[in-house]
């Protein structure tokens, strides 16, 4: 198929930077690396001189023997190092809800009552000297366990990162995240809609490239399998979704930022429609964050507004937005507001619902919140109104999250 | 087809645009402010540095924002403070900034703490119900002025390293700060001379470093656990204390509320002294040394009028 030739041929460019070297630059190189190890060994000896040098007068030594125990300790009865151990940790989601619809629905997750929401547990980790991993196990509920991330990543040339896996997709901005990093307990109601209970998460392959401009300009590009049942889902098990993303951020001061992407997914979708769209589901959506934080305050006040604005054009066309505020007005205290409007404009299934929420939160450290959030859904059916209270909290050693 | 073509398209551009931009100076970046102002004076006009923090900012909980990622993307050698002062957002940005020169175990990769004397090393296992600890000791180690001839020394190595040719210069520079940095050194000491063994409360562990070089003593912190903040129980006790010992002096990093420290301030007539705890912090600490100049100036004017 001419398709894979041309993709297979793309994946080959894009490793040719790498591979590039000359024999000439090679050995111009080498040399460099001897003169430099030549150096070391001079420094080196020369460090250990001095070290013994100034290690009486203050509490160098007494440091020294602190070390020396850490190092014993990390041996174990087996003789197995845990040395090489990835960093771990556990992020629990224990979630009360009231909902004014009752339970009469029991496939409905937002029923009125107590449940652990979610359980993810991260391990994170340098694989070898060209490779980083990263894998997410996700337990929903109390049973059942699944690979929500398994990526492996690798540096390929200046600027090039290469990615791997299974990934929540970069569509957009909150479709990135992980249930304990989401600005409110519950996702917009766009994005539970057009990609449903788990987001657009898909098992591919991509490449992101930090463009050399003044500002920071990014571009993604990604082979995605395309199994999301709502959008692709494609006849033929061999359909791909490919999706490319541009997104910019900008200091415009020392207080204030502001980031503006846009993303583009096409891919293949097996549900019968009017021939113009031929089994075609394109997603594209734009979104914008503004973040505000005064110089030399940061701890305590900070003001978020992102939006979202995102489309499906298949048979159908689903269209929604989100946009929302969040305002940290004291070291441990935040309140939030959102709207989220979400509409099906022609076909058979025409939808149009949207959903207000409020949101306090007290968050005693980055490791811990307690947050209380009122929805208030409209829809052609009976308004609900949900009261939802989160104990949002992470053990263990959790890589930082992006900006 | 149209897509195909389009995919193709992209790729050749993206490989076009691969191509590394050379610089004629060595570009440093540095984490904190005075790692930046340290290597500026050895470096001199051989090398262009940027700190992403700023002096007024708390090192510990800076936001990992994209535009830091771009100057670590250019940049041939980053020095970080270390003794995890930056594990909350430097590593994502290292990985972010796509640098094959700074990453862990290249040679533009410096900690600048590897030759430091860390002090307050927990003993024993450590856990975040203390706060937040740092398990291998106190990084605010910057605000002892004896580290900045390590810092220096080790920044120097590694500029000699990067850039052989420009090393005599480098060693010249070094020279010239480590003789600079004594003369002030005796000075402040001498300024501090009056107030040996003065008992001070600070609001977090910043000033351990500096008050064991000036012999003041630090009785307790405002702050209980480190970056938790106090409860109402522990800052009566401190009150208490104060009173009973007469402490006439509360020591914090400007960027950190004071509403806690004038609680207890009101309580027991102390004064409180919000400082720069970087270079930039204040607009009169411009440098490594004028940053000693601002802190030590003020300490010594609140002491000697309380005495």
């Amino acid at each position: 198929m001419q398709l894979k030739f041309y993709f297979m041929l793309s994946l080959f460019l894009f490793f040719i930077p790498a591979s590039a070297w000359s024999a000439s630059q090679l050995e111009v190189l080498e040399e460099r690396i001897r003169a430099l190890e030549n150096e070391k060994k001079d420094s080196s000896s020369e460090k250990k001189e001095e070290n013994t040098d100034t290690a009486s007068g203050n509490d160098r030594s007494q440091n020294f023997w602190k070390y020396d125990n850490s190092t014993q300790s990390t041996s174990t009865a087996t003789g197995i190092s845990r040395r090489f151990n990835p960093a771990i940790s556990v992020n629990g989601l224990f979630l009360g809800t009231y909902n004014s619809a009752g339970n009469y629905d029991a496939t409905k997750s937002d029923r009125t009552g107590l449940k652990v929401q979610e359980a993810e547990v991260q391990l994170t980790s340098s694989i070898d000297n060209w490779l980083t991993g990263n894998v997410v196990l996700s337990i929903e509920g109390t049973t059942g366990i699944e690979i929500e991330e398994i990526i492996t990543e690798a540096l390929l040339t200046r600027n090039l990162n290469l990615r791997a896996g299974k990934f929540f997709v970069p569509f957009g901005k909150h479709n990135q995240l992980h249930t304990h990093a989401y600005a409110f307990i519950d996702r917009p109601v766009i994005n539970q809609e057009i990609f449903g209970e788990e987001g657009l998460n898909e098992q591919g392959i991509g490449f992101s490239y930090l463009i050399p401009v003044d500002w920071f300009s990014q571009l993604t590009f990604q082979v995605l399998e395309g199994n999301n049942p709502l959008q692709f889902n494609g006849p033929a098990g061999s359909d791909f979704a490919y999706l490319i993303r541009e997104n910019n951020f900008w200091d415009m001061n020392d207080e204030t930022t502001l980031e503006l992407g846009g993303t583009y997914v096409y891919g293949k979708n097996s549900l019968a429609g009017p021939s113009d769209f031929d089994n075609e589901t394109h997603l594209a959506g734009m979104d914008l964050t503004l973040k505000w934080q005064p110089a030399g305050r940061e701890n305590y006040k900070t003001f978020i507004w992102q939006t979202e604005i995102m489309g499906s054009f298949r048979e159908q066309t689903q269209e929604g937005w989100y946009t929302q505020v969040q305002h940290q007005f004291a070291k441990e205290w935040w309140i939030q507001g959102r709207y989220s409007g979400y509409k099906i404009a022609n076909g058979p299934n025409r939808q149009d619902k949207n959903q207000w929420s409020a949101l306090l939160a007290w968050e005693s450290s980055e490791f811990s919140a307690i947050r209380l959030q009122y929805n208030h859904l409209n829809q052609a059916a009976t308004d609900e109104d949900q009261v939802l209270l989160q104990l949002n909290f992470t053990l263990g050693s959790h890589p930082a999250h992006n900006y | 087809m149209k897509k195909n073509v389009f995919v193709s398209i992209l790729s050749v551009w993206i490989f076009l645009f691969t191509t590394v931009p050379s610089w004629a100076t060595l570009n440093v970046v540095t984490t904190t402010p005075d790692l930046a102002s340290i290597a500026k004076e050895i470096g001199g006009t051989f090398i262009q540095t940027d700190s992403l923090v700023k002096g007024y900012q708390d090192a510990h909980f800076m936001q990992p924002k994209p535009s830091y990622l771009v100057k670590m993307n250019r940049a041939d050698l980053l020095i970080y403070q270390g003794l995890e002062l930056e594990i909350g957002w430097l590593p994502v940005l290292l990985n972010g900034a796509r640098n094959p020169d700074i990453r862990p175990g290249q040679p533009g990769h410096l900690n600048a703490s590897d030759r430091i004397a860390a002090l307050e090393i927990p003993k024993g296992e450590v856990d975040r119900s203390m706060g937040d600890v740092h398990p291998y000791g106190n990084p605010h180690y910057n605000l002892d002025p004896e580290n900045g001839f390590i810092l220096a020394r080790v920044i120097g190595d590694k500029l000699s390293e990067l850039d052989p040719e420009n090393a005599s210069q480098y060693k010249l520079n070094l020279d010239s700060f480590n003789k600079k940095l004594q003369e002030k050194l005796a000075q402040w000491k001498n300024q501090m001379s009056p107030f040996q063994g003065k008992e001070i409360v600070t609001y977090h562990k910043h000033w351990s470093y500096f008050s064991k070089r000036f012999g003041l003593s630090v009785i307790d912190t405002i702050e209980l656990k480190p970056g938790v903040s106090p409860s109402v129980k522990h800052l009566s006790a401190l009150t208490e204390t104060m009173i009973r010992q007469k402490i006439k002096l509360i020591l914090q990093a400007n960027y950190i509320d004071s509403k806690f420290s004038n609680i207890v301030a009101e309580k027991t007539g102390a004064t409180v002294l919000p400082l720069p705890v970087f270079v930039g912090g204040t607009p009169d600490a411009k440098d490594y040394f004028s940053l000693f100049d601002t802190i030590i100036e003020k300490i010594s004017h609140v002491l000697q009028s309380n005495s």
